[in-house]
């Protein structure tokens, strides 16, 4: 009885398999310690009534669902910070390896310019979006069940780190076709290579993220219905 | 009522020492005489919660069963957080107690 609920309550938290191996563990020795410590010394009552004790285990998944997602809208917020930042190192490596190599700067004309503003207010947009996402999510308690207030607070935060990935991707759009007119402008050499690499940590970074807030948004979302029907 | 205090009520139950999940229900029991008959599973996600905001720290032991357990410990920050909300819970049940038991009585506003 006691294998076929901890079967049940995994199931339920598969969301999250780390956390249903580790509760899965620790709700199995919850339930074999108070079958142990059960008077009658009927085994199969003692299991049936400690499963009884221990409640549905699909209503105890809802409150894990909000304490994984809580968990993991920090974890976005905090990934969103150090992507920000390895794509700014990207940029400045490969602004200075331009500056070392003495690269021309290349017809870059008014699009250029344009595509210059366009990255460098995009950027900063990201980064401030970013901060400001970070910040607030971090400093929100989680609560036992998804609340009116927290399902709000997590709302903004979705919205806030979509703004963030949109910023960024229009950072490293701009920042992808800056690097394309400099290498087209130029004769290709083996040196184009940092300049494409540096790009492609970038977009990497950019992928990375915006995946993160799809996942995140989306479990933000069922958690609210599975909220809702328990 | 009881579920927005239920931080409250798990830090108290480890303030007197490190436990499991098992031995935290049976405290909370054994402390509120009964009162406090929870469905048992709703303690593990508070503990899990409390632990990610670093008012509790866990460790895997192995018990005497041979079976591997999480043990829970009250961190110096849970502990400030308790004795914050006792603090405020003391202040609020005494705000009831002098109203339900007050010995002025009610002035008709008419």
């Amino acid at each position: 009885m006691i294998s076929e609920y901890l079967e049940r309550l995994a199931k339920a938290l598969d969301f999250d398999p780390a956390l249903s191996r580790r509760v899965r563990r620790e709700v199995e020795d919850h339930l074999r310690e108070a079958v142990a410590a059960d008077p009658t010394g009927d085994g199969r009552e003692a299991e049936r009534r400690a499963v009884a004790r221990f409640g549905d285990p699909h209503v105890i998944a809802t409150h894990f669902a909000v304490v994984s997602l809580g968990k993991q809208a920090r974890r976005v917020g905090f990934a969103a910070m150090v992507a920000i930042a390895v794509a700014f190192i990207a940029m400045k490596a490969r602004l200075g390896w331009y500056a070392l190599m003495e690269c021309p700067t290349g017809p870059m004309g008014t699009l250029g310019e344009a595509l210059v503003s366009i990255d460098r207010c995009a950027f900063w947009v990201s980064v401030l979006s970013g901060m400001v996402g970070w910040i607030y999510i971090d400093r929100r308690r989680i609560p036992t069940t998804l609340t009116p207030e927290y399902g709000a607070q997590l709302h903004r935060f979705v919205l806030l780190s979509w703004a963030t990935i949109a910023a960024l991707m229009a950072s490293v759009i701009s920042d992808g076709v800056l690097t394309a007119i400099r290498l087209v402008a130029a004769p290709w050499s083996f040196d184009a290579m940092i300049p494409l690499a540096s790009m492609l940590i970038e977009l990497l970074c950019a992928g990375m993220l915006l995946v993160s807030i799809r996942d995140m948004t989306q479990r933000t979302a069922s958690t609210g219905r599975a909220a809702r029907t328990a | 009522m009881l579920k927005g205090h239920l931080d409250m009520i798990v830090l108290a139950a480890l303030s007197a020492g490190p436990a499991h999940g098992y031995a935290v229900i049976e405290e909370i029991k054994r402390r509120s005489a009964g009162a406090f008959d929870l469905p048992e599973g709703t303690i593990y996600p508070v503990l899990h919660r409390l632990e990610q905001a670093g008012l509790l720290a866990g460790r895997w032991v192995t018990a005497d069963s041979g079976r591997r357990r999480r043990v829970y410990t009250i961190t110096k920050r849970g502990q400030r957080e308790l004795d914050e909300r006792q603090a405020v819970w003391e202040q609020f049940s005494d705000a009831i107690r002098s109203l339900t038991k007050g010995r002025r009585p009610w002035r008709n506003p008419a």
